[in-house]
């Protein structure tokens, strides 16, 4: 009976070393994607560094409306922000292929649903960006004109126009990045539409008595027909 | 760099006819006014008078006939009044059809105008081309001719106008325009951009040979705003002649902005295009004027300023942070305490002003931020000038309103040096 037992012993201490060893391939395979990822991605960081830096990129984000980006980023640069965004790539890609090296089913199909995630990924940060862009716009837009109709509120119409924008674009990002669609599409209906019923309450009820200062002192102005209208620009 | 051309237009088909009849001319008149029939009778009268038997052609604007109908009419050879024994010259009268139901605005309609004008010049082979837009009152004798004889002599090639000083009206050209382009191109001109002038067909021909298009369009405010530009960089000969006053119409105030961005962009676009011209000009010297002014009677009015001061405070207020990428520290904290004063202490000093106008120019160059906002954002700090401008002149006569924009005028020329140095090293100071 002991020889059976020492036997069995033997049969699964076998076993287990030679699984080990199938699977230490696998592990150096991964060790060595890992450093070889992190040189490439230390190597091409610096780079792609230099590049936006010399291209003046914060300052040009900054005219493009998105300086709310380097609130964000590390030392409020954005181009750091960028830079460390491509290493990180780069590191995960190392990651994925020393994963994908141990030749397993599992392992393969979670490589291969990560990398069928990406354009996903890469298509909501292109939405979140655009987006900030628009709204800055719109937002410049109605400021200066609500101003320029010396509207008292301007400021709330611009923030107003702005949420709006921002609030639309994060729903689209979230549906194309497929996390719970249907109730992201529920969300933000309700969202939108209590923003802009809010808007309305504002306008017509909630800031009756802005409403009613701003058009007192419209009809408490003398007629401009006769005095205010002197002025001849051209 | 860009400049800014004309593009060659075809003669409109319902003018070739008529043109063709005409086969030659020596100079070429567009009225876009609205004359009565009597001010355009007297208009004739007044082009018969020219002396050396020029041959003259008027398009007078027609606004209510169909090019179909404006095509079948045949060119007036003599205005009625006008004996063929004491004229000295010909002159035919075509209809001007001007409805162009698509254009966007009347800057558009104007180039539209001014190009099928200088293209039916170019084909008549004229010496000179006159475009006459403004409805005048007090003017001279023979104003017309005014326009027409420093072409027809072959003395100048761009004839600008100069129109009597009334202390409220013309008040962003006199502000901001003549005192911009006196200071840049030195020359002295009441009015650069018209509307109302003369050029020679050499200047209409240089502005078609352009090399390329001013990437912001041709449209009206681009070819008035290159007039006085283009003959001072190319040391043209530029005179000025009295015409009287202009009958303006009421201001819109809710238009005061897009008016400014009408205008304000093509001269920002011209300082771009001709930096380099500009920036070597160092006094200004006046233009040749060729008949005196006379003194109109003025018409006195009480000026209300509260809404242009409030309109300024409220763009303090609420404008900061897109000011803030356009205007230095220095001026964003003049403006913050210019907009604490009440409005019968309101003072806008002639210094920021003109600063304020550099670094708006500025940052139209550079794009600090899109151009449509950058224009549109500038309205309340005009506002506010004006406020301030209608207080210093409210009871002041026209010799003391001359003196307050010559005042001006020194106060820009004082401060190119402050445009030079920024809009040659514009990192060295970034808002």
């Amino acid at each position: 009976m002991w020889q059976q037992v020492r036997q069995a012993l033997n049969q699964s201490t076998t076993d287990f070393i030679t699984r080990l060893a199938r699977l230490l391939p696998g592990f150096v395979a991964l060790a060595i994607a890992l450093v070889i990822s992190l040189v490439a991605a230390w190597i091409i960081a610096a780079i792609v560094r230099r590049l936006l830096i010399g291209i003046r990129f914060d300052s040009r984000l900054e005219r493009w409306g998105a300086s709310s980006l380097a609130e964000w980023s590390p030392r409020r640069s954005p181009a750091l922000l960028v830079s460390a965004m491509v290493a990180c790539a780069i590191v995960v890609t190392g990651l994925l292929i020393g994963v994908a090296a141990f030749n397993s089913e599992i392992t393969s199909v979670f490589v291969r649903s990560v990398f069928a995630y990406v354009p996903n990924i890469v298509g909501a940060i292109i939405v979140l960006f655009v987006g900030a862009i628009v709204a800055r716009f719109v937002a410049r837009s109605v400021l200066i004109g609500a101003v320029n109709l010396n509207l008292g509120y301007a400021r709330l119409l611009s923030m107003g126009a702005k949420w709006l924008v921002i609030v639309l674009t994060v729903a689209m990002a979230l549906v194309h990045l497929k996390i719970a669609a249907g109730i992201v599409e529920l969300a933000f209906g309700i969202l939108f539409g209590g923003i802009v019923f809010a808007l309305a309450l504002a306008v017509g009820l909630g800031s009756k008595e802005l409403v009613t200062r701003s058009l007192a002192r419209d009809t408490k102005k003398p007629p401009v027909e006769v005095l205010e209208e002197p002025f001849r620009h051209l | 760099m860009a400049e800014v051309t004309l593009e060659a237009q075809p003669v409109p088909p319902w003018a070739v006819k008529s043109i063709e009849e005409i086969a030659a001319a020596d100079i070429i008149i567009g009225i876009l006014a609205d004359l009565s029939q009597n001010e355009m009778a007297q208009v004739c009268t007044d082009l018969g008078t020219l002396t050396g038997n020029p041959r003259i052609v008027v398009l007078q604007k027609h606004p209510t006939a169909s090019a179909a109908q404006v095509g079948d009419s045949e060119p007036k050879v003599q205005p009625e009044g006008a004996s063929s024994e004491n004229s000295s010259a010909s002159l035919w009268v075509v209809p001007w059809n001007l409805q162009e139901p698509e254009m966007p605005s009347p800057l558009a309609t104007f180039a539209t105008a001014c190009s099928s004008l200088f293209a039916a010049g170019e084909k008549l082979g004229v010496r000179g081309c006159c475009v006459v837009v403004s409805n005048l009152e007090y003017a001279p004798p023979k104003w017309v001719c005014r326009l027409a004889e420093p072409l027809l002599d072959n003395s100048f090639d761009f004839v600008a106008p100069r129109y009597a000083v009334r202390k409220f009206e013309g008040l962003l050209n006199n502000s901001i325009i003549a005192r911009l382009t006196r200071s840049l191109y030195g020359r002295r001109l009441q009015s650069p951009m018209g509307p109302d002038f003369g050029v020679s067909l050499s200047l209409v021909q240089d502005l078609s040979n352009g090399n390329s298009r001013n990437r912001d369009g041709i449209d009206g405010g681009n070819l008035l705003a290159s007039l006085a530009p283009r003959t001072a960089c190319e040391n043209l000969r530029v005179c000025q002649t009295y015409l009287g006053a202009r009958r303006n119409p009421p201001a819109d105030s809710a238009a005061v902005s897009s008016l400014l961005s009408q205008v304000l962009g093509p001269v920002f676009s011209n300082m771009e295009t001709n930096a380099a011209c500009w920036q070597r000009v160092r006094n200004s010297t006046p233009v040749r004027t060729l008949n005196q002014t006379q003194a109109i009677p003025q018409q006195p009015r009480t000026v209300e300023v509260g809404h242009s001061v409030n309109s300024f405070q409220q763009g303090v207020r609420d404008l900061q942070d897109i000011w803030g990428l356009v205007l230095p520290p220095a001026t964003l904290l003049e403006l913050r305490k210019l907009s604490r004063a009440a409005a019968e202490q309101h003072h806008f000093p002639d210094e920021l002003w003109v600063r304020i106008i550099y670094d708006f120019a500025l940052a139209h160059r550079l794009r600090a931020i899109n151009r449509e906002h950058l224009l549109h954002s500038f309205t309340p700090l005009y506002l506010g000038w004006l406020a301030s401008y209608a207080r210093q002149v409210e009871g002041a006569g026209p010799a003391a309103v001359e003196e307050r924009f010559e005042r001006l005028a020194g106060v820009y020329e004082a401060e190119k040096p402050y445009l030079v140095s920024r809009w040659r090293w514009p990192d060295r100071f970034n808002p």
